[in-house]
This record gives structure tokens, C-alpha cells and sequence, in this order.
């Protein structure tokens, strides 16, 4: 008993109180902001060095639902025109909203319809479903339960279940092989239902866009309420995410 | 010697490997075997030809690789299993069968790797079922109940005890090496830390290693202690993830939720290096991305001091609870001869007593110059792979810090060539589950012909299977955390 309680007292007081101020390392790659000047004639190094092909130019645009947060772009850009900020709100509701460009300084989700809210607004409880994921999105969704981020707080906790659920969370690029679970598992989750894209992997396949082992059909066929772009997406970022769209975060 | 053999790491030329007809080729590898060589991979040279194969084989004691080429170029692709004698090259052999073709003739279980709907012998293939009174079957999977990734698990029981349970993978299966073949280099880097995000680190070593030694690029030994201490610092947040695993398998809630806690130290001093919880972006070809300053040591050193106090009282807790020790105790035991015949590596392997770690008998990168202890137990149970994490973040702590104190001036990147064509490598790096390996081959275009990925994975899934045999049913979460194997590392 007095270790377990010597264990506890090291334990102190590790969670992170304010999910929405928190300053995270100076290298962290969140948010890119895009200055709004001119590119150098003719260049195109950025887009050229992209691996997933997420820049696209006059203007310079960032695709967020590809973009891998790999500092490439930022240190080839000859102009310093595109920077990593440490900006992790970056989870929005709408696919389009994805696209950075030197207009847009923040992103974030809007708030769902007032049925959503008033199903899930107090408890919403998920349905995690690893399609080809490589583990760390998975470990980055586990981390939401430990001391540290402590999602239970706000009522959003993972079921075993999807008979227990209220939607899916799906992260990796949807496989063939994992196309049939997929869809059973979301067909034993009771209506009303939500479906939430974490990391890029899902949201667009990635750096694995190309590859003949994926089938996204699922994904065109069902609406989707919420994309968590990231390689892999902080913690905090599903978090606040979460709580903006389902307008809980006072 | 009708093998090829080359270091760890050392660039070679296609042409040196000699191609045996397949009675040669067969009895060749048998003799490597015998003498207490591993097989860490068999497949073609170039992904387009099939009928051109090599075993490529680990010794260990010697630190030397064996390279053994088959030319199957006329009559069946068919050559006599090696499985029966040798149970280490059943998964191998099952591999090049479904990727190529091949018949390994009286093989004693054919099964699928990746595929699903597989059709083995003319007809889809089926589980191995038990028939009799008081029989019963379990099937688990692809999803499980917990946030992991999908596999299916086929228990066959009687009663409480699992008489088999056979693991069907390949869910997770992206198209990993056929994507890096077709990649620009950018692009490479990337998918090599997607192999496994769990080890993205331990992969992107491996990937890096054996593209710079094909260019003949050299690294500063800056950049090298860089990068190990990366790696050492992923092994550290994977260990404890996997005793905060474990912990929690056997419902004891204070342990899992502190190792929880100082996994986020471990992933958060990653980030303060390179902006990434897990490490990606740090590795380029030549050398690292960014550098360590003072601010960023002193974030590492003081996250890894409140890990290392820490971790000793949390451990002392855990080890010395009677509940948990029976639990873990002789529960899913691997012996060290089955653990040898069925070629388990790394951590698993050495808590069976089994002498293997890449850093100490491949040596590569900082670890050249800096020895890292060898680890090990006897006992091959839960206990002994729970015990072993335990012992090995006490010493990778020490090791960090004597790095760290030590840490040579220079530069961080070095100017990156070209790869050199009609050339192979070999790179074997030690991720945190075990051997990651990762062979490569270019072509006289100097574009890459092939790229074999073999994670530890690979080899450990069987030992799990064979850790369950008259162990109850119930200790089948327990014995998983154990091994913690990877998912998606082995489907690619």
C-alpha cells in the first residue's frame, strides 16, 4: 500500500488541463501558413519535392488531406514563403476546407447540426477501425486515454464494440483487405452515426494514394463528418477537433 | 564456398553471387543451416525475373551474411522444402510460394502471408481445425476490441486450453515494397517510415543505411550518434508502451497508467529532436535533418531522468506484486531450443535465452564505436519478455546518456551520391521488437530491381502461436502484449 501510494505521488499531476493553449516544441510541424508573396520565376521546388504531391502553384496552395507535415516544402522554398507553425487546430469538417492557402490563417470545424449535439453532445462513444494504419495513428488514438490527454473527461471515449458506438474513427489508407470489415463494422453501428477520418493515410490515402492494395470505395459511398489530417495527427488536434465540432469547447 | 559473404551494410556486386541449380542451391542453404545460420530472407534478385532467386542467410557468430543464388530458370519452380529439418524457413518458404509461385515440395503447412482467398492446392484455403468431443473453435478478428490494428486469431480449444491457434494476417497489406521500387527518393524516405509507424525509426535506419551504402556515402559521426540515440530513445517509448500493455492485461491500473505517462516523455523528447512524436522527418540520405542544441538536451536529458527514477520505482512495484507474478510467471513459455528452431529474434528471442541483438553481432552506425550490453534471460515466459523491457530501458538509458555526454562536433549531413548499379546490400538494424532487415538491389540502370522488407515481426508471430499451445485461452491478451508484435510491419 505505502508504494502504491509512493507510485501515485510521482504520478503527480500529468494532465494537460487546457487542451486549446498548450505550446508544443519549437520543431513541432503543425498548421503551414502560406505568406502572401510572389514565388521566384518559373519555380516550382516545392511541389516538385512534395512526396504526396500535396502543393499546387499560382497560388501556392497546401492540400492538408495529403500533406505528410515532412518539412520538404519549407526548406527547399528559396522565398521561406511556406512555414510549419505550431498550430495544431487544424481538424475541420469539410473536405475543401483542407486546402491552405495565403488566405487562410487558422482552420477549424464547423459546429455539427443541432441533432448531432443533442444524440452525442454529452457522450459520444467511437468505434476505432484500423484500415492498413501503420500503428501510429493507432498509438496516437491510445495516447487520448492516457493521464496525460484524458479524453474521458469530456464524455468521447473508444468502445470494444460497434454495437456499442456512436461512428468510427478509421485511420490507414482502407486496404482491399480490410474493405469488407470496414463495411460491416460500420453497418453494426446504431443509427444516427458519425464517421471520422484520422490522418492523412484515411483522409487520401497518402503516400500510399498509389498503391493497387488500397480500395476507398467506402469512403465515396458514406458521408464524412470529420477529417484529422496529420502524419500522424497530435492528440490534441482530435481532441479539439472534437470539441469545437461538437461545440463543447468553452 | 559456393555462397557469397558480406558485412553488415557493405555494398556488393550483383554479379559476385553465384547461381546453383536447384539440388546444389537446396543443399548449400541446408549446410549454412546446419551450422547455425538464420535465414533472414529468400527472394528473387530482380522482382521481374522469379526464376533467380537467393537465401540469404545470418551467422550470428560470425557477423557475416550468406548469400546463396538458385536457378530455377528451367523446369518447375519447385526445389525440397527445408521446413521439416529446419522449422525457421516454414514462413519464408510460404512467402516466395505466394509472391512467386514456388512449390516447396512436402512443406508441412502451406498457408497464406498477406492474401486473402487464397487457393492452395486447387482448393480456398482452410484453418487448421481441430475434430472431437469437447472441442470448440474461437475466432477473433480482423478488429479487436481495443485501438489496434487488424489481424484474425483461430483458436482451437479444449476447454480452457488453446491446443492451436493459427494467426491469419495481411490486413494491413499496402503494397510497401512494390510502392518503394516505383519511388523518387523523397518519397522513399516517407514509406520507409510508414512501414511500421510504431518503429519508424528502426525502418528508416535500416532504409537509409543500405541506400547510403550503395552510393558509398559517408556519414559524420555526429550524424550517427544522432541517430542512434533516436532509435535507442523510440526503443525506450516502445518498451514502456508495451509494459504499460501488459500491466493493464492483468488489470493493474496504477503501472499501466504510469509507464502511460512516461511514454509520453519518451514520444515528447522525439518531438523536442524533430518535431515529430515518433521521429519522422529526422533521417535524410547522408546523415540527419536537424541538430541537437542545448535547449534540446537538456528537454531530452531531463525527460529521460524523471523516465529513469521513475521507471525503477515503478518496476520494483510491478515485479514484486504477487498477483501480477503469477500471472506472468511461466505463462506462454518459448524454450530456448524451440525459440532456435523456429528462428525468433530479438527482444523474444533473448528473453528465451537466445544471445541475439543486431547492435552487438551486426554492428552499424554509432554502435560500431559505442557496445551496448547484451541482455538476457532464460525462462522464454511472459515474465522473462516483461522483465526484459524492463532491464533494457534502464541500460538504453545509460547508453543515451553516455551518448549524449560524448557527442562528437561536426557536420549533420554529408553530400549523398548516387547508387552504384548492378549492386545489392544487406542492411540489419535492431528496431525495438528485434532484426529488421532490409535488402536491396539495383539494376544496371542504377533504378532499384528489388526491395525485400523483413521486420522482426516476420519471424515472432509464429513464436506467439506456439507460446499459446496448453496455455489458457484467457492469457491470450497477456502473452500478445508480451511479444507486442507488429501488424502492420509484417503484411507491408
Amino acid at each position: 500500500m505505502k508504494d502504491a501510494v509512493k507510485i501515485r505521488i510521482l504520478q503527480g499531476d500529468p494532465i494537460v488541463h487546457d487542451v486549446k493553449n498548450v505550446v508544443l516544441p519549437e520543431r513541432y510541424r503543425g498548421l503551414p501558413l502560406i505568406e502572401d508573396k510572389l514565388c521566384a520565376d518559373s519555380c516550382n521546388k516545392c511541389a516538385v519535392v512534395c512526396p504526396t504531391n500535396a502543393i499546387k502553384l499560382n497560388p501556392v496552395s497546401i492540400d492538408l488531406g495529403l500533406c505528410v507535415f515532412c518539412p520538404l516544402c519549407e526548406e527547399t522554398c528559396p522565398e521561406s514563403i511556406i512555414h510549419f507553425s505550431q498550430n495544431y487546430h487544424t481538424a475541420v469538417d469539410e473536405r475543401a476546407n483542407l486546402k491552405i492557402t495565403s488566405e487562410v490563417k487558422s482552420i477549424s470545424p464547423q459546429m455539427t447540426s443541432e441533432k448531432i449535439r443533442k444524440y452525442f453532445g454529452k457522450s459520444l462513444k467511437l468505434r476505432q477501425i484500423s484500415a492498413g494504419g501503420c500503428n501510429g495513428c493507432e498509438l496516437e488514438l491510445n495516447a487520448l486515454s492516457n493521464v496525460n490527454f484524458d479524453m474521458g473527461r469530456y464524455g468521447i471515449e473508444f468502445v470494444a464494440s460497434p454495437r456499442h458506438a456512436d461512428g468510427i474513427v478509421i485511420t490507414g489508407p482502407l486496404t482491399e483487405n480490410m474493405a469488407n470489415a470496414t463495411k460491416i463494422c460500420y453497418e453494426a453501428v446504431p443509427n444516427p452515426k458519425v464517421i471520422i477520418l484520422f490522418g492523412t493515410c484515411a483522409i487520401s490515402g497518402g503516400v500510399f494514394q498509389n498503391s493497387e492494395a488500397l480500395q476507398r470505395k467506402f469512403l465515396q459511398e458514406n458521408k464524412i463528418d470529420l477529417f484529422i489530417p496529420g502524419c500522424p495527427p497530435h492528440p490534441l488536434t482530435f481532441i479539439n477537433g472534437l470539441l469545437d465540432w461538437l461545440n463543447k469547447s468553452k | 564456398m559456393k555462397s557469397l559473404e558480406v558485412q553488415n551494410n557493405q555494398c556488393f556486386d550483383r554479379a559476385a553471387i553465384q547461381f546453383l541449380d536447384r539440388d546444389d542451391f537446396r543443399n548449400s542453404v541446408s549446410e549454412l543451416m546446419q551450422n547455425n545460420c538464420r535465414m533472414i530472407a529468400l527472394t528473387p534478385v530482380d522482382v521481374n525475373n522469379g526464376r533467380k532467386i537467393i537465401a540469404v542467410l545470418a551467422d550470428s557468430s560470425s557477423s557475416m551474411i550468406h548469400m546463396v543464388g538458385g536457378d530455377f530458370r528451367e523446369g518447375k519452380l519447385e526445389f525440397e522444402s527445408w521446413a521439416n529439418d529446419f522449422p525457421q524457413t516454414n514462413y519464408f518458404e510460404c512467402e516466395l510460394s505466394e509472391n512467386y509461385g514456388y512449390v516447396p515440395l512436402n512443406h508441412p503447412w502451406l498457408r497464406p502471408v498477406r492474401k486473402q482467398n487464397v487457393i492452395l492446392k486447387n482448393k480456398p484455403y482452410q484453418f487448421f481445425k481441430l475434430e472431437g468431443e469437447e472441442v470448440h473453435e474461437v475466432a477473433v478478428g480482423p478488429i479487436h476490441a481495443g485501438v489496434i490494428e487488424p489481424g484474425h486469431f483461430r483458436f482451437q480449444c479444449h476447454g480452457e486450453l488453446v491446443y492451436n491457434l493459427e494467426i491469419n494476417l495481411g490486413y494491413q497489406h499496402r503494397g510497401v515494397e512494390e510502392l518503394l521500387l516505383k519511388a523518387n527518393q523523397n518519397q522513399r524516405i516517407i514509406l520507409s517510415e510508414s512501414i511500421a509507424g510504431d518503429t519508424t525509426i528502426g525502418h528508416v535506419f535500416a532504409h537509409c543505411n543500405a541506400i547510403e551504402n550503395l552510393s558509398n556515402t559517408q556519414l559524420s559521426l555526429r550524424a550517427e550518434v544522432i541517430r542512434t540515440i533516436a532509435s535507442e530513445i523510440e526503443r525506450i517509448a516502445m518498451h514502456l508502451s508495451a509494459l504499460g500493455g501488459i500491466a493493464n492485461d492483468v488489470g493493474f491500473a496504477l503501472p499501466a497508467s504510469s509507464y502511460g505517462r512516461l511514454r509520453t516523455l519518451a514520444i515528447n523528447s522525439l518531438a523536442a529532436i524533430c518535431g515529430s512524436r515518433f521521429g519522422r522527418g529526422l533521417f535524410v540520405y547522408g546523415g540527419v535533418r536537424f541538430d541537437l542544441n542545448e535547449t534540446i538536451i537538456n528537454t531530452v536529458v531531463e525527460n529521460l531522468k524523471i523516465i529513469n527514477d521513475d521507471v525503477r520505482e515503478i518496476n520494483k512495484y510491478l515485479f514484486s506484486s504477487v498477483g501480477a507474478l503469477s500471472r506472468f510467471e511461466e505463462t506462454g513459455i518459448v524454450n530456448t531450443n524451440l525459440a532456435k528452431s523456429i528462428g525468433l529474434v530479438g527482444l523474444a528471442a533473448r528473453a528465451s535465452g537466445i544471445e541475439e541483438d543486431t547492435r552487438i553481432n551486426f554492428p552499424y552506425g554509432a554502435y560500431r564505436y559505442n557496445p551496448i550490453s547484451m541482455i538476457t534471460l532464460a525462462t522464454g515466459d511472459v515474465f522473462a519478455r516483461a522483465r526484459m523491457r524492463a532491464i533494457e530501458i534502464e541500460e538504453t538509458i545509460r547508453f543515451v546518456f553516455d551518448q549524449i555526454e560524448n557527442i562528437p562536433q561536426g557536420e549533420i549531413k554529408s553530400e549523398h551520391g548516387r547508387m552504384a548499379a548492378n549492386s545489392g546490400v544487406v542492411s540489419i538494424v535492431e528496431g525495438c521488437r528485434g532484426e529488421i532487415v532490409h535488402i536491396v538491389f539495383t539494376d544496371e540502370a542504377r533504378v532499384l530491381s528489388n526491395y525485400k522488407i523483413k521486420d522482426p515481426s516476420f519471424n515472432n508471430w509464429y513464436g506467439l502461436s506456439l507460446a499459446l499451445r496448453e496455455t489458457a485461452i484467457s492469457d491470450f491478451p497477456l502473452c500478445n502484449k508480451s511479444f507486442d508484435l507488429s501488424y502492420a510491419g509484417h503484411d507491408l
